[in-house]
């Protein structure tokens, strides 16, 4: 276990770029000397407009991806390491289950337990431990024998939340958590994040390009559009950084959690929208198999 | 009945094997990743003839099933790169190695051919079989063909198989459902789905044995896509799945034996049939 004063998460002036893409592309810096560190226990919000690297930071963080510049370490090890001891939890942007997918809510969050068991092996009582304490924690006990395919968005958000605390992470990754939904739903959302926070003891990262989903979760938030802009307490925010990460004239109040009709216009990408509303269009049929 | 001893075994146990790898083609979606990986063993064919190692001997069976194997994997990684250059586009990247292979396995096996009817030494059975006629068991599959020495690799490597995807059926599992996050959980997507193609390609190559390059991927796919008609549970879609291989095996050969029908496409016929029952069973229960 890391030393409680290792930093959670060191980006040490890190640069990324891109390989040109084709014929008549040139490589297009993704991020460009990028250097925070976020203290372990924290709730840390990564604000940015889409292509401002957010994804490029998750991957470099995740280890997906090597920093072309800069170093960046997870409790003092390598991004590989960290995850390949089960250091940090993943909950996707994409949410993707196909409605005709026979695996059980448990199933699924069983798989979170990937890096902590060897393939071959049955999961242990250990294992089981963590997978009902996960779902617990999310409060999915009423559905955990459903298939997969039964649940609407929101439950199967709450799976996925279960899945990435599954294999017991000190660092929690949010990829753009609550697009499409509305302010009921991203408070809720916040007040989950913020219970397996106290109760699992986690650093906490959320990604987003819309300030309200920052809100619901972060009490420190970090201005990322290919470099970082701004790196404070949420309330320190003003529109005249906002406009210059986003590089568009906001007039919204980050402590007042308003937001203004500009910055939403300017940064809501319609396709993420779409891509989160998850309804695979047969959930009637699935519930009806769920519940036989 | 003796000779028949070896196929019918054969059969019944890649049948097995295809019961269980067919939920992971069915619900990866690489049924036409399969066929890409089927039609270029073709070519593979066609590389074993024109360096003269044919099926007639044992030995020469097994050095060409070596060669169709290597062929096959190289094809099957050479579809899994080009899907990745294609950003999950796999259609583009089976369309080129599917053509190119049968065609490069016809010219070869045309070459291979007028090869042998010029050599006034050469003596290879193979060379005096009707072209048309081995080029149809290669298509369709001859299972009649298969001896126990056959029989013995092909069960063997069928029940090895069986063995690593129980072995890693976890991670299959993960790597299936969601590959695009199985990185961050600590594991290595990309040689998941290498190995699994790789044995996916040895499989299919096992399956051509009894249906041939055309329909050999049907059976890795048909009793899966069966089997997810009956249930949303992991445990009984890969029991059904398998008793639905096996059934349709069992049942398509003797159909074919007793009907003097070709094995192979009976065999797919039937479990192509049992594929409809069990879509048809799912919307009468959906309907209720």
């Amino acid at each position: 276990m890391p030393s409680p004063t290792t930093p959670a998460v060191e980006i040490n002036h890190v640069s990324y770029t891109y390989p040109a893409s084709g014929v008549g592309t040139s490589p297009m810096p993704a991020i460009d000397d990028v250097h925070f560190t976020i203290d372990q226990h924290t709730k840390l919000g990564i604000l940015g407009p889409n292509g401002g690297g957010k994804s490029t930071l998750i991957k470099l963080i995740l280890g997906i991806i090597k920093p072309a510049l800069g170093t960046v370490r997870i409790f003092g090890q390598t991004p590989v390491q960290a995850r390949q001891s089960g250091l940090i939890g993943y909950l996707p942007q994409r949410i993707e289950a196909e409605c005709d997918w026979p695996i059980s809510v448990e199933q699924v969050v069983g798989l979170g337990r990937a890096s902590h068991t060897k393939p071959w092996k049955r999961l242990t009582s250990g294992d089981h431990d963590a997978i009902n304490r996960a779902i617990k924690l999310v409060e999915i006990q009423d559905f955990a024998n459903r298939p997969i395919g039964a649940l609407s968005g929101g439950e199967l958000q709450r799976v996925m939340i279960a899945r990435a605390i599954a294999g017991n992470p000190k660092l929690l990754v949010l990829d753009e958590p609550t697009v499409g939904v509305d302010i009921t739903g991203q408070q809720r959302f916040g007040q989950l994040i913020d219970t397996l926070y106290k109760e699992l003891d986690l650093t906490v990262i959320v990604v987003s390009h819309d300030m309200r989903a920052i809100a619901a979760v972060a009490d420190r938030v970090a201005c990322l559009s290919r470099t970082l802009h701004f790196h404070a307490a949420p309330d320190g925010l003003t529109p005249a950084v906002l406009a210059q990460v986003f590089a568009h004239d906001v007039a919204g109040v980050f402590g007042d959690i308003h937001i203004d009709a500009h910055l939403a216009e300017g940064c809501d990408d319609p396709d993420h929208a779409h891509q989160h509303q998850h309804d695979c269009g047969c959930n009637d049929h699935q519930a009806k198999e769920g519940g036989s | 009945m003796n000779e028949l001893l070896p196929p019918i075994l054969a059969a019944l146990v890649i049948s097995i094997m295809g019961g269980a790898l067919s939920i992971f083609v069915v619900l990866k979606r690489l049924a036409f990743i399969g066929q890409g990986i089927s039609h270029a063993a073709f070519g593979g064919v066609g590389i074993a003839l024109v360096l003269g190692v044919h099926g007639a001997t044992t030995m020469g069976a097994i050095g060409q099933l070596g060669i169709v194997t290597v062929f096959s994997i190289l094809a099957a990684l050479w579809i899994a790169a080009l899907t990745r250059t294609h950003k999950g586009r796999a259609d583009t990247a089976i369309g080129v190695v599917l053509s190119a292979s049968m065609a490069l396995g016809f010219v070869l096996f045309t070459f291979a051919e007028s090869g042998h009817s010029h050599d006034e030494h050469g003596h290879a059975p193979a060379a005096h079989q009707d072209e048309h006629h081995l080029i149809e068991e290669i298509l369709f599959g001859n299972i009649l063909n298969t001896d126990w020495s056959k029989a013995s690799i092909a069960i063997g490597v069928a029940i090895a198989l069986l063995g690593i995807v129980w072995f890693i059926r976890r991670r299959l599992i993960f790597w299936a459902f969601d590959e695009p996050v199985v990185d961050a959980f600590g594991l290595n997507s990309k040689r998941i789905t290498n190995l699994f193609l790789a044995i996916l390609a040895i499989a299919i190559i096992m399956a051509m044995q009894i249906a041939g390059v055309v329909l050999a991927a049907a059976m890795l796919v048909l009793p899966g896509a069966a089997a997810l008609n009956l249930s949303a549970k992991l445990k009984p879609v890969f029991i059904y799945s398998i008793l639905i291989a096996v059934g349709g095996a069992a049942l398509g050969m003797f159909i074919g034996f007793e009907g003097s029908f070709p094995i192979g496409p009976t065999i797919v016929l039937t479990q192509s049939a049992m594929y409809l029952a069990t879509l048809v069973t799912k919307f009468a229960l959906g309907r209720q």
